[in-house]
């Protein structure tokens, strides 16, 4: 029967053959699809984002509107998730509530990318010195436990505004950030297409835009993702602790917070600005955690 | 050949890492010339130091813990010291790199076609159409087939081969004078080698430039290169014409590893020959000869005192040895 086998070989007279095994390996042309749980999150962000833009014009209650003829009324049909103990209309604020999560998760990302990609990029382009100072000073500030200073700062920065929140989280998520883009650069810049980028004459600034930014693009996308969330968790934490934006205006952190004291009267006040947190966060986390794996480019798969 | 104008003078060339364990001499005084249109081979072990050697003629060491000493003029060029910017000037026009792993020299999110395009706009100014045209020319000049499509296409979607040829084109894009091959066929299967092999030694005449290529295997530059160094522990060993150092070789480094490269007569299942012991470590050598504790002809001497390089009979010969292997001995078996 070896005989027949044009790859097969006699292996010093002990009867074993090897045989090449000549195997095809499946080349997945596109990745897999993302998937339909993964576009119901992505519907359900947007409706988020929606309803956050939208809320003036949307046909909502007046979330600040006290109804004293509907004091703490459950879930029904005139007020779609009842009202709270001083009348005002759940659902509306629960809406209007997005808006502080959505803007502090975006505007804080925004701070904290903007100053956390390019320092992290160029640290760790350049080495040397200049890695050494920043990453050091990075580190240092990650040893301290972000909600802490956040609390600290909001504390004394006062009279309290959404901006200042914003600001104050993201340059609390810096180090993060930070740490994230200078491990992927790293990982990019040590390439030899870089290497090779660079003998063909690109200067330091094309290699940062056009070779190693898009190369680090799906990491830093998907950490944005879950940066958000982090964050409108940190916020939500900040309210609980009474130090985000002032009532009345809502947000989900400060909802839940002020439903605390008559949680066993009226649990309504506090699943729903929870559910709708929950949700959001889980989404986010989701997507995020879904564009990682799908960007991820290994081995097996060139 | 000394009549003919040089493109590239190294002289006393020396690259020093700074780590933990001291100061790495990779490439510890190096010195050879190289003419137009030439092709040199350099040759040796995993370590050393060709790559290095490579690497610094080009000019690219890592920013720091590093220091070169010594010259190397590329086409009247000093690279060493040589700032990034200067350097600059004379990558892609002077001078051109392909890398050893066309796998990893290819950025992956970019389009083909752009990665040539970019050194043509970049170093020569051309536009956007222009330097289409241009690339694709280049791309068919590699043996891309369909080169118009293959523009468009990403380096994950071609094989290793034709990704090399590429990498080829990229390095070309700006006809440089001297193209330095690192290792441009380890990461390629056997039956691509030869392909790409051709293809270097064709594009060589074509645009009239001068090739060294670096490599570990004696086959390849058996019949591609008119002159070969071998290098050890940062150092040549041996230089000279590919025929003498061949047939007429008097290290004993240069005779292991020719011994060492397995020959298509021998009997199958014939043992590979190997050198006993491992390449010294370059932070602590000894004073002697660095080849002397995996020598079978080592004496005191040669544990003792660093042979220079001398001449050998033939013009252009030179080698490193205390004790030469008989010239009239032939080629090693």
């Amino acid at each position: 029967m070896s005989e027949n086998l044009p790859l097969a070989g006699d292996l010093g007279g002990q009867g074993l053959f090897i045989v090449e095994a000549v195997t095809t390996v499946e080349r997945p042309e596109k990745n897999e699809p993302l998937g339909v749980l993964f576009w119901l999150c992505v519907g359900w962000i947007g409706l988020n984002i929606f309803g956050a833009i939208f809320a003036n014009i949307l046909p909502l209650q007046n979330p600040l509107f006290e109804d004293y003829n509907a004091i703490s009324v459950g879930p029904g049909l005139h007020h779609l998730f009842g009202t709270d103990d001083l009348g005002r209309d759940i659902f509306a604020r629960v809406v209007y509530g997005s808006r502080v999560s959505i803007a502090v998760g975006v505007g804080a990302m925004i701070i904290g990318f903007g100053i956390g990609t390019p320092l992290g990029m160029l640290a760790a382009y350049r080495r040397g010195r200049f890695d050494t100072i920043v990453t050091t000073l990075m580190y240092v500030l990650l040893a301290f436990p972000a909600i802490i200073a956040t609390i600290a700062v909001l504390s004394f920065w006062t009279p309290r505004a959404l901006t200042k929140i914003i600001i104050v989280i993201g340059l609390a998520s810096v180090p993060l950030v930070y740490r994230v883009i200078r491990t992927a650069t790293l990982n990019v810049a040590t390439k030899d297409y870089i290497v090779a980028a660079k003998v063909q004459g690109a200067t330091d600034r094309r290699i940062l835009l056009k070779e190693l930014l898009p190369n680090i693009a799906p990491i830093a996308v998907s950490f944005l993702l879950i940066g958000v969330a982090t964050v409108i968790t940190l916020e939500g934490a900040l309210a609980f602790l009474g130090l985000s934006v002032n009532p009345p205006t809502p947000s989900w952190g400060n909802m839940i917070n002020e439903a605390r004291t008559v949680l066993a009267q009226n649990p309504w006040l506090v699943i729903f600005p929870s559910l709708a947190l929950c949700l959001f966060l889980l989404c986010l986390n989701f997507i995020g955690d879904r564009l990682r794996t799908h960007f991820d480019v290994t081995e097996i798969k060139l | 050949m000394t009549d003919t104008h040089k493109l590239l003078v190294v002289e006393n060339l020396a690259t020093t890492f700074a780590t933990n364990a001291g100061p790495v001499p990779a490439v510890g005084g190096v010195s050879f010339d190289l003419g137009e249109n030439e092709t040199l081979g350099i040759v040796g072990e995993s370590g050393s130091g060709k790559t290095v050697l490579s690497r610094t003629i080009m000019g690219l060491q890592p920013r720091t813990n590093v220091t070169v000493t010594g010259s190397a003029l590329v086409n009247g060029f000093e690279v060493v010291g040589a700032s990034e910017k200067a350097k600059r000037q004379i990558w892609g026009t002077e001078v051109a790199m392909v890398f050893q792993d066309p796998m990893t020299s290819l950025n992956p999110v970019m389009r083909i076609g752009k990665q040539i395009d970019e050194a043509l706009r970049v170093r020569l100014g051309m536009n956007r159409s222009e330097a289409k045209t241009r690339a694709i020319e280049l791309l068919e000049l590699v043996g891309i087939p369909s080169p118009a499509e293959r523009y468009l296409a990403y380096p994950g979607q071609l094989s290793g081969g034709m990704r090399q040829r590429v990498v080829i084109a990229t390095a070309l894009a700006c006809t440089p004078k001297l193209l330095l091959a690192d290792e441009p066929t380890t990461g390629l299967d056997v039956t691509i080698q030869a392909q790409i092999l051709n293809l270097l030694d064709e594009l060589k005449d074509r645009f009239k430039m001068s090739v060294i290529l670096v490599t570990h295997d004696l086959g390849v530059v058996a019949t591609r290169t008119s002159r070969i160094i071998v290098m050890y522990a940062g150092r040549i060993v041996e230089i000279g014409t590919t025929r003498e150092v061949f047939q007429h070789h008097r290290m004993p480094y240069t005779r292991a590893l020719l011994e060492s490269s397995p020959k298509v007569s021998n009997r199958s299942h014939t043992r590979l020959t190997t050198i006993p012991g491992r390449p010294p470590n370059l932070a602590n050598l000894t004073k002697g000869c660095s080849f002397a504790p995996r020598c079978g002809y080592a004496t005191d001497r040669c544990h003792e005192e660093r042979p220079e390089l001398r001449a050998a009979v033939e013009p252009g010969h030179f080698f490193a040895c205390w004790n030469p292997l008989d010239n009239e001995q032939g080629p090693a078996q």
